[in-house]
C-alpha cells in the first residue's frame, strides 16, 4: 500500500472536466485506488466519477490518495502529478 | 384559451404542438432464483453494451456538429462505466438476487440521492445526468426504441412535462420553434439550453400536456409569458406581426451589447452587471460590462443545510475578482437575508413585518460570527482584482460606523494571524432606506461609495410590501418622489466626489435610466439581459436631453404621468 497527500490548487476543484480527467487517469492503473479528504474517514473509489463528485473536493482541499496493487506507486504518483498540473487551468 | 407561463427565453412562435413524452420507466422490485443469476448478469452486460453503443453514436455525431454538447454525453459515458456503480449493481444481482432492471434502478437511485445532497450546485445538477443514464438503460431493457428530438419531421412547438439534458442536447434546432414545459424555472437546464439556442421558451405552464392535443396549432408568446390555444384568425395575425417586430428589434438590440456606452455628446456611462454567483453562466456577461455593480452574496448561503465556509467564499470571490481584473471593480454586497429570503442553515425569527425586521445588516449584527466570516473571506479575496464591499439595509450613521468597526476588527485579526488581505478594498453602502437617503451628504463623508437599491427604496418610500399582490398598484417606481429623493443622493455623492450608482430594477429600465443619467448618474448596474437596451439608450442620448427629462419628471404629480411622458419622449431610443 502506498499513499501521498496533495492540495487541490485549480480553481474549479475536482468537479466537471478535472474530475473526468482524474478518473480517466486512475482507470489506467490496475491497483485499487481511493481518495479522501485528509483527516476524514469517508474515502471514494478514485475510478468512480459519482463517488468522486460526492466528496465535493474544492480548491484548497488537502486530499490523500492511496493505492494497493501491483502498480500502486506509479498510480499515486501519476494522480498527484495530475493534480499538481492544476488540470491546465491557469 | 390563454394560459400563463414563465418566459425564460424570449421570442414568439406559432406552430403545431408536438407532445413529447420521454420514456418513463416503471420498475417493480423483482427477485430472481439463484440459478438465474448468471443469466441476469449477462443481460445486464448486454444492456450496458447497447447503451454504450447509443452513447458512442450520439457523441460522434455531436463532436462534429456541436462539441460543447458532446461533453454531456462524455459525462454520461463516465457514469455508465462507473466502476463503483457497476460493482454494486453486480452485487445486488448476485447477493440480493434482484432482476437486472430492479438492480439498475436501485443502484442508480441510490447514487442519485448521494449526489443530490452535495453542497455544490454543479454537482447536484449531475443528478439529472445519472437519471438520464438510468432511463437509457431501462428503456433498452424494456425494448423501447430511442425517441428523441433530433429526428423531427417538421417545425414544431415542443411541449413536455420537463426535458432531460439528453433531450435538449440532441434536439434539432432548425425544427424546434419553441419549448413549453409544465415545470422548470429560469435557471433550469431547459431554460439555459433554450437561451443558448435562442429558442423561445415558456416554462412552468401547469398541466399543459393534458390541455393540448398533438398537432394542434399553438401561439407561444415568450416575451409576455402567454400561451394561446384555438386562436382565432385575428390573434394569429396579431402574433405573426408581433413575431416580425420582435425579430427586427432583437436583431437590432444585439448590435448594442458590446458597444462602448458613451452618450452622443461623449460622456461615458459605466454599465455594470448584477450577478448572483461566480458560476460561468453569470460571469459570461463580463465581456460587455465595466464591472460588477452588485454581486448578491446571499445565493451562496441559500438552499443548503450549512453556512458556506470561509475558504469556499474566498475561492468564489477570488474567481469573480480575477475574471474582472484590476481595472473593473466587483461590488460584493454582504449577506442580505431576511425579508423574503430565508436560510436553511440559520433559524430566523418569525416576524409580523419581516421587511421591517431583522434583515440584512441588522441580522449580521445579531450574528457577528457569520458576518465576520464573510468579511474575512472578502478581505482575503481582496488581494485580487478591485474589490468593493457594500452593506445592505443601512438606515443610520450608527449602522455605517458599526459595520466599518467590524471590518477594522477583522483586519486586526488577520494582521495578528499574519494572513494577507486586500489593502485597497473600498467600503460602501446600499441606499434603500429613506432615512439614510435623506442624510446622504453626511453618509458620503464616511463611505467610499454608494449604490441605490431602487426596489427596496421604493417599497420603503411608498410604504408598499412589494410581494403583496393586493397592493401592487401602489408600488410605483416612477413616483416623482423616487426621482426627487434619488436626485438628492446623486447630487450629494457627486459633490463629495464619491462614486454612486443604481443597481435596482430602475438601472436596467431604459425609461428610468434616461432620467437617472439626467439626475447625474454616470454608472448603472443591471442584469446582463438589460445591457443591450440600456446601451442603445445611452448611445442615442445627450446629457442635456437627459437633464431636461429629469427636470420635467421631478415636477410632475403622478407616476402615471411620468411614465406616459417618458414613453413618448424616448420613443426613438426604446
Amino acid at each position: 500500500m502506498y499513499s501521498r497527500k496533495v492540495t487541490i490548487q485549480n480553481r474549479t476543484g475536482l468537479h466537471a472536466r478535472p474530475a473526468s480527467d482524474f478518473i480517466a487517469c486512475a482507470s489506467k492503473f490496475k491497483s485499487k485506488i481511493t481518495i479522501k479528504r485528509v483527516g476524514e474517514e469517508d474515502d471514494a473509489n478514485a475510478k468512480s466519477i459519482v463517488m468522486l463528485l460526492s466528496l465535493g473536493l474544492g480548491q484548497g482541499t488537502e486530499v490523500e490518495i492511496t493505492a494497493k496493487g501491483e502498480d500502486e506507486v506509479e498510480a499515486v504518483d501519476a494522480l498527484v502529478a495530475l493534480i499538481e498540473t492544476k488540470f491546465g487551468e491557469e | 384559451m390563454m394560459y400563463n407561463g414563465n418566459p425564460v427565453s424570449a421570442g414568439i412562435a406559432t406552430g403545431p404542438a408536438y407532445l413529447y413524452t420521454p420514456f418513463k420507466p416503471v420498475v417493480e422490485k423483482k427477485e430472481i432464483d439463484e440459478a438465474q443469476v448468471p443469466q441476469a448478469l449477462a443481460q445486464y452486460e448486454d444492456v450496458k453494451g447497447k447503451a454504450r453503443a447509443e452513447l458512442d453514436a450520439i457523441r460522434d455525431k455531436l463532436e462534429k456538429d456541436d462539441p460543447e454538447k458532446a461533453k454531456i454525453f462524455i459525462a454520461h459515458q463516465d457514469i455508465l462505466e462507473d466502476p463503483a456503480m457497476d460493482e454494486e449493481i453486480r452485487e445486488v444481482i448476485e447477493e440480493d438476487q434482484l432482476s437486472p432492471e430492479s438492480a439498475i434502478a436501485k443502484v442508480y437511485d441510490k447514487f442519485a440521492r448521494l449526489l443530490s445532497k452535495a453542497e455544490d450546485d454543479l454537482i447536484r445538477e449531475r443528478v439529472a445526468d445519472i437519471n438520464d443514464v438510468k432511463n437509457r438503460l431501462l428503456r433498452i431493457w424494456f425494448g423501447v426504441p430511442e425517441k428523441n428530438l433530433s429526428t423531427l419531421e417538421r417545425p414544431v412547438v415542443v411541449v413536455a412535462h420537463d426535458l432531460f439534458p439528453s433531450d435538449t442536447a440532441t434536439l434539432d434546432r432548425s425544427k424546434v420553434l419553441a419549448i413549453v414545459t409544465e415545470i422548470g424555472g429560469a435557471t433550469s437546464h431547459s431554460a439555459i439550453i433554450a437561451r443558448s439556442y435562442e429558442i423561445p421558451a415558456l416554462l412552468g405552464v401547469p398541466g399543459v400536456m393534458d390541455l393540448l392535443t398533438d398537432g394542434e396549432t399553438v401561439v407561444v408568446d415568450a416575451v409576455e409569458g402567454k400561451l394561446f390555444t384555438q386562436a382565432d384568425d385575428a390573434t394569429l395575425d396579431l402574433y405573426a406581426k408581433k413575431r416580425e417586430e420582435y425579430l427586427v428589434k432583437a436583431a437590432d438590440l444585439k448590435k448594442y451589447r458590446n458597444v462602448k456606452p458613451v452618450t452622443k455628446d461623449g460622456v461615458h456611462i459605466a454599465v455594470h452587471l448584477n450577478i448572483g454567483s461566480a458560476e460561468d453562466k453569470d460571469l459570461a456577461g463580463q465581456d460587455c460590462a465595466d464591472g460588477v455593480g452588485l454581486f448578491r452574496s446571499e445565493f451562496l448561503y441559500m438552499g443548503r443545510p450549512e453556512l458556506p465556509s470561509e475558504e469556499e467564499q474566498v475561492a468564489i470571490y477570488t474567481k469573480a475578482l480575477d475574471t474582472f481584473g484590476a481595472d473593473r471593480p466587483v461590488t460584493l454586497r454582504t449577506l442580505d437575508i431576511g425579508g423574503d429570503k430565508k436560510l436553511d442553515s440559520m433559524e430566523l425569527p418569525v416576524e409580523d413585518n419581516p421587511f421591517l425586521g431583522l434583515r440584512a445588516l441588522r441580522l449580521c449584527f445579531a450574528h457577528p460570527d457569520v458576518f465576520k466570516t464573510q468579511l474575512r473571506a472578502a478581505l482575503r479575496a481582496g488581494t485580487h482584482g478591485a474589490l468593493w464591499i457594500m452593506f445592505p439595509m443601512v438606515g443610520s450613521m450608527d449602522d455605517i460606523r458599526r459595520a466599518k468597526g467590524m471590518v477594522d476588527e477583522v483586519k486586526k485579526e488577520l494582521d495578528a494571524e499574519g494572513v494577507p488581505y486586500g489593502d485597497h478594498v473600498k467600503i460602501g453602502i446600499m441606499i434603500e432606506i429613506p432615512s439614510i437617503a435623506m442624510i446622504s451628504d453626511i453618509a458620503a463623508k464616511e463611505v467610499d461609495f454608494a449604490s441605490i437599491g431602487t426596489n427596496d427604496l421604493c417599497q420603503y418610500l411608498t410604504a408598499v410590501d412589494r410581494l403583496n399582490p393586493t397592493v401592487s398598484s401602489y408600488y410605483q417606481t416612477y413616483h416623482p418622489a423616487m426621482f426627487r429623493l434619488i436626485g438628492q443622493v446623486v447630487r450629494d455623492f457627486n459633490e463629495a466626489g464619491k462614486p454612486v450608482s443604481v443597481c435596482g430594477e430602475m438601472g436596467g429600465d431604459p425609461l428610468s435610466a434616461a432620467v437617472l443619467i439626467g439626475l447625474g448618474f454616470r454608472k448603472l448596474s443591471m442584469g446582463v439581459a438589460s445591457v443591450p437596451s440600456i446601451k442603445k439608450l445611452i448611445t442615442g442620448l445627450t446629457i442635456p436631453r437627459a437633464e431636461a427629462l429629469a427636470r420635467t419628471v421631478v415636477d410632475m404629480s403622478s407616476a402615471e404621468e411620468v411614465e406616459k411622458y417618458l414613453r413618448q419622449e424616448l420613443a426613438d431610443l426604446l
